[in-house]
């Protein structure tokens, strides 16, 4: 049987690429044609999780014309103020990084590794 | 009330939506080996700008009770442990305990 010629292929396969409508690609150079192709995934992630409104988001809708009371909420708020007042509250912000290092020289602690 | 990982796993899920098809297009020319490199080189670098919750492989399937992050049956989007007590309240449709 003698050898087919690959100019003969060749055009075997572009006759086979017009036919079917795929693109001619005798070399496999990248197109990044599977980027386009590939359906979008966005849609379908935001769905995952079942939509919930919770009650802090609700009384912000409402515009505070009124309220539901959220008892988690009022206990959370209720448990900072008693750490408040114990003195266990968040710490004041430091207005430059050097008042954070002189806070710290007031606790005698030393920064500087002595 | 989600739990903060579960509201980061949101955050994600919205940003991907939200800049997709601009990714795309950018992936498609830096990608493209037909295009002239300084172009695919520029398309890379807008891809690099996107910030980090536009990524589809930042999203990870939670667990939609718990927030958990391992052990999730995708068929119900539940960790292993919340597809227990839900099939054994029988919550879930369909599932029922085995026993032979």
């Amino acid at each position: 049987m003698a050898a087919i010629a690959p100019s003969r292929l060749a055009t075997l396969t572009r006759l086979r690429c017009s036919i079917f409508q795929t693109s001619y690609n005798p070399t496999s150079i990248r197109t990044g044609a599977k980027y386009l192709r590939a359906r979008l995934r966005g849609p379908s992630m935001v769905e995952y999780y079942p939509p919930e409104v919770s009650i802090a988001q609700f009384n912000r809708m409402s515009g505070g014309d009124w309220r539901i009371v959220d008892p988690q909420e009022d206990m959370r708020l209720a448990d900072v103020e008693a750490k408040k007042r114990r003195g266990k509250g968040a710490p004041k912000k430091a207005k430059s990084k050097g008042a954070y290092i002189v806070q710290l020289l007031g606790y005698g602690i030393c920064t500087s590794g002595c | 009330m989600p739990n903060v990982r579960v509201l980061r796993d949101i955050k994600a899920r919205n940003g991907v939506n939200a800049n997709e098809i601009l990714r795309r297009a950018y992936l498609y020319v830096a990608r493209n080996q037909n295009l002239p490199p300084q172009v695919r080189y520029q398309a890379q670098l807008q891809l690099n700008t996107f910030g980090k919750y536009t990524r589809p492989t930042t999203v990870k399937n939670r667990c939609a009770e718990s927030g958990r992050g391992r052990g999730i049956m995708s068929e119900f989007g539940l960790c292993r442990y919340q597809f227990r007590l839900k099939a054994l309240a029988g919550e879930i449709p369909g599932v029922k305990k085995a026993s032979w």
